[in-house]
């Protein structure tokens, strides 16, 4: 048997994670546990985070930003007021998120740490140039997206931090800001590939801003800044678009597993993108 | 007297078992945790093929808390089970011949014990060289599965030849050919393989488990352990799930001879999810090669095909499947001239067995895909080349039987094409949104039902007025999920005049009910009801006959039974029926009957194995199903938009039940045809849990259209046929055709993934939107 703690403060989580080193943080634990069951890793204790309530909240804090607490469940992400006037392609990731049980239960802070470039708000997070507040008992810290997520499971979490939440700043007028997701199914369903695309057109319908992040075709979530580039001053046509995709075809490196291969990966990588000229037409 | 229900009616809902699962009441075999209960498990092989050399078992014994750790030396009694072969060890002696064979097994306290005495289990085995196409298991030289066999690794060649057999192609104007590969399909009940089990101080062993097959169970197990089977019992709660899974032996023979060392204790055993996966029999995966020959007018003339099925390492029913695949494999139509020919084959791959459809599936996705190659060959609508060709009552169908039941195959033709669905297709193909393409599939199938010649396909029904004055049902059969066991009730009920208060369930258990065969073959209501019916009529003749001698009435005709009552009409007085069984003698209060299913006659191949496995078949269900599917050209991702079935499956005696048994079988079917793999190369399986071995979810299933055409057919319980698996033989060829017709080419390898579907799309036009 193993003991769970449930904190109710951060003070006492700092406490009991100076106690119980090598003590596993558990949110949700909708990856956590499944990891436990296949027998990856063997924590001495757990450490759950739900009673924390200030790790829960969603608010305009700074002027500026938007804050989502680690421990906000994808279900209270979806419904909340906030999240649905600012931010609709976080709401798009989470809208096909595991099933409504998984929602209920997972957190996005489980989602960053677990790190996986399947991740389905991680996407959606890359394109909004989002950042993550790392906290441990002595101290705070912020980093972008990429910075905190190193590799497949790796994060820039050292050992007595925890991820405190994740701080969106104010968005320009996106024209469209659209999330897909290709699964093997309609739910419960790990990402084969996703694209996240945050577009700005003038009134002449140029492409005056693009922000593109893929899941699923990488060591992590990728921009392709070059994808990004070539859209530019562009209309968003099916020309510009297969000229963006190609380029993103070259600059992902997708692999084969179980659910597809990387030909497909890369292939549909690229299609998704098309997509955007039916949404913005 | 109390305020009564009426008595049940034939032809209605509800389901009677619905309320107590849907509340959580009711206890399934997994739910059962009696005190002082023991853990059992085995260690399995992981190795597809390799020799046992030894097994050190000294550190798990020595952990505290572990009872016993057994191995094949242990088995007191016949170390082999199996249904026709007796192939397969309850523990390996000598070899393991897949990953999921059980080499030993623990007894524990708790489970956390038995798992870690497991982990402590070192197996010396010596990997041997496998064989794993079953095509290459053919060829001389390649590694034996079991090397005792003169027939090396064939289990069952089987051939069956009409008219000129193959050499009427060559009369034939038009001729389409085709190979087709069929997945490996699981299962995934939701109760997973478990029981528990008990010896008495009478030294009888009692095994409560989830089970298709109870008194079978017990002739297998009786053997294992060295028993007569009176000294064994096997009680069958309602079965979480089966579909042919559970259909022989899983866990029982291990529970026994758990209980034979438990010291008087019960023991559990119980699989998880992903050993369930890893040790439990699949859909046999399948190579077919088709070429199907017509005339000009689309007149069916001739068809040549070749079926091998990959049984894995033992027969476990493999046989029993490739004949009725055989027998299905020219489909609904009228042929004169046929050359089947089917090899079930043994390899190192993971376990291959009965699954709802039984064979069935992997012939009917050939014949119905080759069936719209031919329309496009002919120009002629795939609805049209069915209608000229479907079998109809009195027709000689292609394995050469006369069709004497029930045919109502036209009709189902005839119900799909009147339908909206099917009508309005081509409009709606014509509305597919950009950068979409639709389209429509059809599969026309039968089904048939029962165990055919050789094996007597029985049911024994017992009835009895209990001393407090209700009817229990002694329903030998169990119910897997399907709902007889309510029809069993509801059947009663309509008979003897009774509500639901009136009735009592005694589900299968070998000591209380009598044998009535196995919950499989689409045979479960037809059979058991055959009996029930004739046992119900005697108990109620007699119960108005000896009312009517107590009441003084002029004859049993004026006597009537309702709820918990006796009724003389011409005066309405009445006797309470508790107070009618105290006057009768309790063998009076009893009725049973016996019924064995008629048997065909004619005998259209004289090879007796093929007998044996079960060719031919008198008595089949039909269906139509139809498929509406949208295909995205960006992905290959597939959506089934609509989904209809019209089936004759006989009389309805409860539409709610038949159209979940219509709706589940599509569901399982969309996930065959979409979805379902289970690849095993080098007999290692590459899915160990729900997380990569993928069945459809809600969202990913349409709403399924069920409509009835019954027919009456004569030799069943109220005109009633089977309709357990005629709702999963049509769904993967329904969308293969209608995916053909989106894509403008056949896909030949299932599922259908959104890769091989955008693979597909990368080889054709893009569409003009
Ligand atoms: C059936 C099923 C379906 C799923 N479907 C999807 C899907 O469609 N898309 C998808 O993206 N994911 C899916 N998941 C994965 C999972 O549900 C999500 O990643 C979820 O967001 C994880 O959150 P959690 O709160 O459950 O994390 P947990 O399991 O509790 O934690 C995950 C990891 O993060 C660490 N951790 C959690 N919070 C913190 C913190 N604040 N600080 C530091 N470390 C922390 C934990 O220690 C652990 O290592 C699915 C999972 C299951 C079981």
């Amino acid at each position: 048997m193993r003991p769970v703690h449930l904190p109710s403060s951060l003070a006492e989580l700092w406490d009991l994670m100076a106690a119980h080193p090598g003590a596993a943080l558990l949110a949700g634990g909708s990856d956590l546990l499944v990891r436990l069951r296949q027998g990856l890793g063997d924590p001495p204790a757990l450490i759950g985070l739900e009673r924390i309530v200030e790790l829960g909240r969603v608010q305009a804090q700074e002027p500026g930003w938007l804050f989502l607490g680690a421990m906000a469940t994808h279900s209270l992400l979806l419904e909340h007021p906030l999240v649905r006037e600012h931010l609709p392609i976080l709401r798009q990731a989470l809208a096909v998120l595991g099933s409504p049980l998984i929602r209920n239960q997972g957190t996005l802070g489980g989602n960053l740490c677990t790190a996986s470039p399947a991740g389905d708000t991680l996407a959606p997070l890359y394109a909004l140039e989002a950042q993550v507040e790392v906290r441990s008992a002595s101290a705070s810290r912020r980093l972008g997206m990429g910075d905190f997520i190193l590799g497949p499971g790796r994060t820039a979490l050292k050992p007595g931090e925890v991820l405190y939440g994740v701080w969106v700043p104010q968005q320009p007028a996106w024209s469209i800001a659209h999330f897909e997701k290709v699964g093997r199914r309609q739910a419960l369903a790990i990402a084969v590939v996703s694209l996240a695309a945050l577009i700005a057109r003038d009134e002449s319908g140029l492409v005056t801003r693009a922000r593109l992040a893929w899941g699923s075709v990488g060591p992590t979530v990728l921009r392709v800044p070059a994808a990004e580039e070539a859209l530019l001053g562009r209309p968003l046509d099916d020309a510009s678009l297969q000229a963006a995709a190609q380029l993103a075809r070259q600059a992902l490196s997708p692999i084969d597993d179980g659910r597809a291969s990387a030909a497909y990966r890369r292939q549909v990588a690229g299609n998704l993108l098309l997509r955007l000229a039916r949404r913005g037409s | 007297m109390t305020t009564r229900e009426p008595p049940l009616e034939i032809g209605r809902p509800p389901r009677l078992d619905a309320a107590a699962k849907a509340s959580g009441a009711e206890k399934f075999a997994c739910d059962h945790y009696p005190p002082g209960v023991l853990w059992a498990g085995v260690k399995r092989a992981g190795l597809p093929h390799a020799r046992l050399r030894g097994l050190d078992l000294a550190a798990a014994r020595a952990l505290p808390g572990v009872v016993a750790v057994l191995t094949a030396t242990d088995v007191p009694g016949v170390n082999r089970q199996g249904v026709v072969l007796k192939d397969q060890p309850v523990l390996v002696a000598d070899k393991a011949r897949y990953v999921g064979d059980a080499l030993a097994l623990v007894l524990a306290s708790d489970q956390e014990t038995l798992a870690r005495a497991l982990r402590l289990i070192r197996a010396d085995l010596e990997p041997l060289p496998g064989v794993f196409d079953p095509e290459e298991a053919l060829k001389p030289g390649a590694p034996l599965v079991h090397e005792e066999r003169p027939q090396g690794n064939l289990l069952l060649e089987g051939r069956v030849v009409t008219g000129q057999g193959a050499a009427a192609l060559e009369d034939c104007p038009v001729v389409v050919e085709a190979s087709y590969d069929l997945p490996r399909q699981e299962h995934a009940y939701l109760e997973t393989e478990n029981g528990w089990a008990q010896r008495g101080e009478d030294g009888r062993v009692t095994i409560v488990v989830s089970t298709q097959t109870p008194f079978r169970d017990r002739a297998e197990v009786a053997e294992v352990l060295g028993l007569e089977p009176g000294q064994v019992r096997i009680v069958a709660p309602y079965a979480g799930g089966a579909f042919g899974g559970k259909d022989g032996i899983t866990v029982q023979s291990l529970l026994g001879l758990a209980a034979l060392h438990a010291g008087g204790r019960p023991v559990k055993m119980w699989l998880e999810r992903e050993e369930s996966l890893l040790a439990s029999s699949k859909r046999h995966p399948a190579r077919l090669h088709y070429r199907l020959g017509a005339d000009q007018e689309g007149r069916l003339q001739a068809l040549a095909m070749r079926a091998v099925y990959d049984t894995g390492p033992y027969d476990h029913l493999g046989g029993a499947v490739l004949t009725l695949g055989l027998e299905h494999a020219a489909g609904p139509y009228r042929i004169a001239h046929v050359d089947l020919h089917g090899l079930a084959v043994y390899t190192n791959n993971p376990l291959s067995g009965a699954f709802r459809g039984f064979g069935v599936p992997q012939v009917a996705a050939a014949m119905e895909q080759a069936m719209d190659l031919l329309a496009g060959r002919l120009g002629l609508d795939p609805l049209e080349l069915r209608r000229r060709n479907a079998l109809r009552r009195g027709d000689i169908n292609p394995v050469g039987v006369t069709l004497t039941g029930s045919t109502g195959l036209a009709a189902c033709l005839e119900e799909v094409a009147a339908h909206r669905l099917w009508r309005g297709g081509q409009a709606w193909r014509k509305e597919a949104p950009p950068g979409r393409r639709r389209g429509l599939g059809l599969a026309a199938v039968m089904h048939g039902l029962g165990y055919g010649p050789i094996i007597p396909d029985v049911a024994n029904a017992k009835i009895e007025l209990t001393a407090e004055g209700v009817f229990r049902v002694y329903c030998g059969v169990v119910d897997m999920g399907q709902g007889n066991a309510g029809t069993c009730l509801q059947l009663a009920g309509m008979v003897l005049g009774q509500d639901l208060a009136g009735l009592e369930l005694v589900l299968p258990d070998t000591d209380r009910t009598l044998p009535s065969g196995s919950a499989s073959a689409s045979r479960t209501t037809y059979v058991f009801a055959n009996a029930l019916l004739p046992a119900a009529t005697a108990l109620k003749e007699r119960l108005l006959a000896r009312g009517a001698d107590a009441m003084f009435a002029a004859s049993p005709a004026e006597m009537v039974l309702l709820p918990g009552r006796l009724k003389h009409l011409p005066s309405g007085r009445e006797l309470d029926l508790k107070r009618l069984a105290s006057l009768l003698d309790p063998a009076e209060r009893t009725a049973s009957h016996r019924y064995r299913a008629p048997v065909v006659p004619e005998r259209p191949s004289p090879d007796p194995a093929l007998q044996l496995h079960g060719l031919p078949h008198g008595v089949f269900s039909y269906a139509v199903h139809l498929a509406r599917v949208e295909v995205d050209e960006l992905t290959g991702l597939v959506r089934v938009c609509d989904y209809l079935v019209a089936a004759d499956c006989g009389q309805v005696l409860n539409p709610q039940i038949w159209e979940q048994q219509m709706q589940g079988g599509v569901a399982q079917g969309l996930g065959y045809a979409l979805l379902e793999d289970f690849p095993a190369p080098e007999g290692l399986p590459q899915c160990r849990d729900l997380s990569t071995y993928l069945i459809p979810t809600s969202l990913d299933l349409p709403e399924i259209k069920c409509l009835a055409v019954p027919t009456w057919e004569q030799s069943g319980p109220l005109g009633l046929k089977g309709c357990g698996e005629i709702g999963i033989d049509g769904p993967l060829p329904a969308v293969g055709n209608a995916l053909a017709q989106a894509l403008g080419r056949h896909l030949v390898e299932a599922p259908f993934t959104p890769e091989r579907v955008l693979a597909a799309l990368n080889q054709t036009e893009p569409s003009a939107s």
